[in-house]
Formats: structure tokens, sequence, C-alpha cells
């Protein structure tokens, strides 16, 4: 349990270095504007950390008791007289808006330039499938969290004007992030008998063969000027070598031999290139345009990258257990088309005679049960679980690692961060 | 034939370069006879090569110069395309192995501009030691590379078979892995082009890569009234085949650090040399190696592609219009559609149409036109007195000739 521990000290840390026992309020808005603000409603006398402690039941708790005294807090006398509305401490919704403006800018790109590509600019930024916000939100609140402190004299100045410029550039580097994400998407289902992706009708029944194939082409092409456009060329080369990375990764994953398919470094090492290689890339580059040292962009890059694994580490789980906690009432979508994934993988080496159910294949369903069966009495699924937490665990301490801020929007955004990560792993679906 | 051959085969012996790549005259493509043909054209009168000297007949013949050059770029690209995964190489480098090259004109034509704009009077013999060009060389790969992952796509997209006379890559190793070859390649060219530190030349290549597929988006959408649209043909024919090799043009202008007039002029070249080559790519589906109808792949009407003769043809038969319009909407759709030997009657009508008409004499007209421009545009390039400067503007001249004189 030790997420509990760290959101607590976390929360608890702000609490006593803030004189006086009161801590600032959170910013809860979304921070479109780069300039940083005053405070939202003035000091609050936060909750002591114990009681928060106490209170804890998970961070959905940490957030309800953090709205409930914000809610006291509408009463506090407002210290700039901006008004601003109240919103709950959901990483998401501190970008949404943000995330709005993107997706409206991307979509209406493509419907103008390409309007029969209209149905693959749903694709971007689809809310609902739930791992498809994941990216661009990401991106954006590690922009914010990474942000250089403006002094408040400042404000309005050039300083300012070189802040907005930048966060531009940092979208961009969203908007880039997805449309390579979508193009991967649109060419990985050429030829696959993938129907549906993440309850999403798959682009290629839809629009046929040739028109996915082209619209990813598409993509690729509009990243390719988008990226040749930030004038960057250590970005452009994270971004290309994550496009490579995408594409070895569906290769290994096309082409993998019987050996391959028994080892746990491969899986792991293609589980990187096909999931965590593009978030780890375009957090480096987020870094990497703001200005920061070698070090920082490190730290971006080892968060989105241990992120990138838990979350599929636990869609691996997810994928057997779909939304009961009980074995088989995924979807089993890996297994049916022959990817061996985490879980399985440490069931085979806990029961050797698995392997052989493995290697005699998946077409006939009496070997799935068979190979469910195994997994059942073993620990994969729980195995799973523990290095998804641990990886998700050090995503947390790349976000603690990063150099000191007092700013409230960077510290808004580093909580968040460091929220997802504890959603990832507790995801259900 | 034969003497012409063997004529050839001596003239190759006693030039300077002797070229490691290992052909025969069987396995030369079209491309290598021509490069044959004009260096007998250019060293006819003489075999000895004097040093210096003003006029560019005497030196040493700027296609065997570039021929190794072009050899070396496809040693090296073979090099640039490998990947972690066995697979992912051996399809990237499917059309990089030996015999497989294919015409390689982007790399020549861009080599021959290098040397065409230089004005680096102190290294007249160009060799991959000068580091100028070894970026020019670059840009030569680059393009390769784009083009090859963009031929590779149109097969997926065209369910081709064959391709260069052999197996196509989706024919090899399946659709899915030609798709990511393609993405593999095209990345791959551009990390190189991020590499040469110039954001105007990444720019003019992430342009030329955008072309390339808004060309295809373009046939793939096109809607009957825009299939009957010269206009549309040319600029979706200028995205297709023109806008990779002018852009690389003047990529390798700017890299030069030219004047912004020679840059255009560099581009105007290789985007009136890409229209023409298509022209008669067009006559040639029609005509083949024959002069006449009827002995050649008609591909491009088969899959309902309109080109400038059927264009041409139908200014001067409203009729053929409506075949055209009637016929190539939907093949399959057209269930009542009269068959003679499962070709559809409209087929033979098209070309019957386009028999009478003067459709393949304008369309030669009009690829000769381009190839005039794009001489003109080598013409109006800044006075040059370095002998290699001036032999390579004339081998690009004699480039647009050849063009329009090929028969397959």
């Amino acid at each position: 349990m030790s997420w509990r521990w760290a959101l607590a000290r976390r929360v608890a840390k702000l609490a006593a270095t803030d004189g006086g026992g009161g801590a600032q309020a959170q910013r809860l808005l979304p921070t479109s504007s780069a300039a940083a603000g005053t405070g939202l409603l003035g000091r609050l006398h936060m909750p002591l950390a114990s009681q928060i402690r106490s209170k804890v039941v998970g961070c959905r708790g940490a957030a309800l008791v953090s709205s409930r005294w914000l809610h006291d807090a509408q009463y506090q006398v407002r210290q700039d007289g901006a008004s601003r509305a109240q919103e709950q401490q959901d990483p998401f919704e501190l970008v949404a808006d943000e995330l709005s403006l993107l997706a409206n800018r991307l979509r209406s790109m493509v419907a103008a330039e390409v309007p029969k590509l209209a149905s693959a600019a749903e694709y971007f930024f689809k809310v609902g499938a739930e791992g498809k916000r994941f990216r661009p939100t990401v991106l954006l609140l590690m922009a914010s969290a990474l942000k250089f402190p403006l002094s408040e004299s400042t404000e309005g100045g050039v300083l300012s004007i070189l802040a907005d410029k930048l966060r531009t550039r940092q979208q961009n580097i969203a908007e880039i992030t997805e449309m390579i994400h979508v193009a991967s998407l649109l060419h990985d289902d050429v030829l696959d008998d993938a129907d549906t992706r993440r309850g999403v009708s798959s682009l290629n029944l839809i629009m046929g063969n040739k028109l996915s194939v082209l619209a990813g082409d598409f993509l690729l092409s509009r990243a390719c000027v988008a990226l040749a456009a930030l004038g960057n060329t250590e970005v452009v080369s994270l971004m290309a070598t994550a496009v490579e990375h995408l594409v070895t990764g569906e290769t290994m994953q096309i082409s993998t031999s019987r050996e391959q398919r028994r080892s746990m470094e491969y899986y792991l090492q293609k589980t990187y290139y096909k999931t965590a290689s593009l978030i780890s890339n375009s957090c480096k580059a987020v870094a990497i345009l703001a200005g920061h040292t070698a070090e920082v962009s490190m730290l971006a890059y080892e968060y989105g990258r241990n992120l990138g694994l838990a979350f599929q580490l636990i869609d691996d789980v997810l994928d057997f257990t779909g939304t009961s906690a009980s074995l088989g009432k995924g979807s089993l979508s890996d297994i049916r088309h022959g990817i061996i994934t985490a879980p399985m993988l440490y069931a085979i080496e806990e029961f050797p005679q698995l392997q052989e159910v493995v290697d005699r294949g998946f077409d006939n369903p009496a070997n799935i049960e068979i190979a469910l069966d195994y997994l059942r009495k073993s620990r994969g699924i729980e195995r799973t679980k523990e290095l998804a937490r641990e990886h998700a665990d050090r995503a947390v301490k790349a976000i603690e690692s990063l150099p000191d801020s007092d700013d409230e929007d960077v510290l808004t955004s580093r909580r968040a961060l460091i929220d997802i990560t504890e959603r990832v792993i507790t995801r259900t679906k | 034939m034969l003497p012409g051959r063997i004529l050839l085969a001596g003239l190759r012996r006693s030039a300077s370069a002797a070229s490691s790549v290992a052909q025969s005259p069987k396995n030369m493509c079209y491309w290598d006879r021509v490069i044959w043909s004009s260096r007998y054209f250019h060293s006819a009168s003489d075999n000895t090569f004097s040093e210096g000297g003003s006029k560019a007949k005497e030196l040493p013949d700027p296609f065997a110069l570039i021929k190794d050059e072009v050899s070396e770029v496809t040693d090296r690209l073979r090099s640039m395309v490998v990947a972690e995964i066995p697979e992912l190489t051996s399809a990237a480098g499917y059309f990089f192995r030996a015999g497989a090259e294919g015409k390689r004109t982007c790399p020549t034509v861009l080599l021959l501009m290098a040397s065409a704009i230089s004005t680096d009077m102190s290294d007249p013999i160009v060799g991959l030691e000068n580091k100028p060009r070894a970026r020019h060389v670059r840009v030569a790969e680059i393009t390769e590379m784009i083009h090859i992952s963009s031929l590779i796509h149109d097969d997926v997209l065209d369910n081709a078979d064959t391709r260069r006379g052999m197996d196509s890559l989706n024919f090899t190793v399946g659709k899915k892995l030609a798709v990511l070859a393609g993405d593999f390649l095209l990345f791959r060219a551009f990390s190189a082009a991020v590499a040469l530190d110039n954001t105007e030349v990444v720019s003019l290549l992430a342009t030329a890569v955008n072309n390339l597929v808004t060309g295809e988006l373009m046939q793939l959408t096109i809607t009957p009234a825009q299939r009957c649209s010269m206009d549309y043909y040319l600029q979706k024919t200028y995205y297709k085949t023109a806008a990779l090799i002018s852009n690389s043009c003047k990529a390798v202008a700017v890299l030069s650090g030219q004047t912004t007039e020679v840059q255009a002029l560099a581009y105007q070249y290789g985007r009136h040399l890409g229209i023409a080559y298509q022209l008669i790519d067009d006559i040639l589906d029609f005509t083949g190696t024959s002069a006449s109808l009827g002995k050649a792949s008609f591909s491009d009407i088969n899959q309902g592609i309109v080109t400038a003769p059927i264009l041409f043809a139908m200014e001067e038969f409203p009729q053929l219009r409506e075949i055209v319009e009637q016929g190539f909407d939907d093949p399959s759709s057209n269930v009542d559609v009269v068959c003679i030997e499962s070709v559809p009657f409209s087929f033979f009508l098209v070309l019957k149409y386009l028999q009478k008409s003067q459709g393949i004499e304008r369309t030669r007209l009009l690829a000769a036109e381009h190839a005039k421009l794009a001489a003109v545009a080598i013409d109006d390039l800044p006075p040059s007195e370095d002998p290699v400067v001036l032999s390579s503007r004339q081998a690009l001249k004699d480039l647009t000739q050849k063009f329009l004189r090929r028969t397959k």
C-alpha cells in the first residue's frame, strides 16, 4: 500500500512546508494560459496529514477530501477578485479544455484537407475508450509540470509571450504524438482480423484496407511536416525513433518465433516498443522543447516509459479478467490471437507443462480453457500486477525527482501525473 | 545489337572509373542502357581523356563518374535500413538488393544537379571525401528511400504482384509487413534528413512526402467530374511523380548555399522533368514497346485511371467522356456491362476513340513542352567555366531528351 503513504506523504509535505500549517489552495483550472496566476482562493487550512491517512480510501478519497474543503473554501475571501468555477481534482479535467482545443484543431485539419478521412478523424482524442486520452493528457500535464517559474512582474511581458509560444509548441508535440499513434493503429489494423479496437469499430472495416493505409500515410506525412516546423532536430530525432520503435514492435509481434514467445525479456522489449516508446519519447520531447537539462529530460522520459509499461501490463491482466475480478471474463483477444502476455509467461515459469499447451496454439478453444486453468492456479496475474505496481512507483519517483518548484500549476500538474499512475494501476477496463 | 554491345563493352573497359557493380547486358535495366548509350554519344570521338581543357567532350564522362556514386548510394542504402528485426531489415532492403535497384533515376538526377550548380572551383573532380558533396549524396539517399517507401505502399494499395520485373514486396512478405516496411523507410529517411541539420531541407522533404500522399489520395477519392479534368490530372501528376524530385533538387541547391533564384531553377527543372516523365509513362501504358496501340499493359485504364491521352481524346470526342464516366465509376457494379473474354466492352470503345483521336500525339507534344522547359531552367543557371559543371548541365539536358525518346 505504498502509494497511499506516498500520496499522504506528499500532501503532508505540502502542509508542512507552508508556514502556519496552511497550504495554498490548488489551482484546479485547466492551465491553458501560460502565465502563472495568483492563488485561487487564498490560504486554507488543510486537514492534518493524520486525518487524511485515516480517511484515505483511495486516491478518489483524497480527491473527495480536497474537494470537500475546497467547497468550504468557496466562502473564503477571494484574494484577487477573480471568480473561478469549482472543479474536482480530476487529472483529466485539468487539461480537458486544452485537449478539446487540440482535438478540434486536428479533426478540422483532417476534415478540411481530406473529407473522406473525416471518419478517421474520429479516432483523435477519442473520449470513452479510456485508453485513448491518456497520452495527450500526460503530455500536457508534463508540459505544465516542467514549467520554469515566471515572476509576477513579468506577467504580460516578453517572457509571458515566450511562455505562450512554448506552450503552443508543446501542444504540437501532443498533436504529433496523437497523429503518429492513430497512424500506427490504422497500419496495425491492416489485414488484422481486429474488428474492434477498444470497443470502437475498426476503421479498417469501415473504410476498407486501401483508405486506412492511406489515412495512416496521410497522418504520418502531416506529422513529418509538423515536426519539421518545430525546427528542433533533437525532438524530430526522438519522434522518428518512436515511430521506428512502433514499427519494430509490431513486426516483433507478427514475426515472433517459438523461442522468443517464451521469453519475458523479449515480451517486455516488444511492449516497450509498442506501447511505452511513443509516450516516453514524447515526454522527453516536451522537456527538451522547454529547454531543460538532459537530467530533467531523462526524468520525463522515465516517467513516460514506466507509465506506458504499467499501462500495458494492466492491459494484459484485463484481457483475462475483464471488468470482473475473475479470470476468463475478459475479451481474451490476446490469447486468441496467439499473443502470449506477461501473466501467461509468469504462469509458464511456475508450470512448465503450460509451455506445451501454449505451443499447441489456441485455435482450439478447449486449449484456451486448459491454459486459463493453469493461469488460475498460478500467481501469474498477481505477479503481473506487482510488476505494474513497480513501474508505477518508478514513474512516481521520476516525478518526485524533478527540480523543486513553488508554482501552483507545476505542483498541481505533478500531483496529477502521480494520480494518473494510480489510475493506470487500479483501472478495471 | 551484338556489335553495338561489344563496342560499348570496349568503351567501358577503357573508361577511367571501373564500375564495381557487376552488370551483364542481359540484366541491364533501361536506365543503364541509356547511360551506356549516352556515354557513347559523349566520348565516341576520342578514347583518350585530357586534363582540364575547355570543351566538355574531352573530360571524363560525367555519367561514368555519377554511375559509381550512384552505385555507392545503393550500397550505403543497404546499410542504412538495418533494423533490429531481421524480417524488417530484409523487407525494407528488398529494393536495394543487387539487381533490384531499378533505374535509380532519382539519385542520378540529384547528383548531376549537385554538380551542375556547384560553384566550388577548387574541387573540380567530385568525390566523397569532399564534405559538401557527401551531403548531396545524403539527399540522394534520402530521396531514394522516400521513393521506395512510396513504391512499396503503392503496390500494397494497388494489390500489385510485380514490380521491376520481380515479385512485389507485399506479394513476398504480405501486406502488413510491406506497410510497416514502408513506414520504417520513411522515418529512417526522415531521421537522415534531420541529421543534415538544415531545417529548410527537412521542410522540403516533408513537403514532398506530404505531396506524395496527397497525390495518392487525390487518386483514390476522385469524383467522376474530377476524372475528366486535365487540371486535376496535372495537379495529381505533379504530386505523385514530380513533387519528390523537384523538392529534392531544390534541397540540393539549398544545401549548396545557392541563391533563391538558383534554388527555384533547380526546382523547376525537377518539376518539368517529372511531369514529362509521367506523360511519356502514360503514353507507354497504351503503346508499349511498339508505336501502335495494343501491345502494352493498359494497367492505368484497367484500374480506372484516366490519363492524359484519354483526356485529350475526350476533348475531341465528347461521347468518350460518357463512356469513361459510365465505365469507371465502379467496375464491379456494372453488372450488365457486355464483356468480351472478361474485358468490358467499354474498354475497346475507349481504345477505338483513342486511336482515332490525337490523344497520344498531343500528350507527346505536352511532354516535349515540359522537357523544353526543364532544359531552359538549366540554361538559365548562372554561367560557369567549370568543365564538370558544364558537362553535368549537358547531361541533365540530355536526360530530358532521353525521357522523351524512351520506349519502355
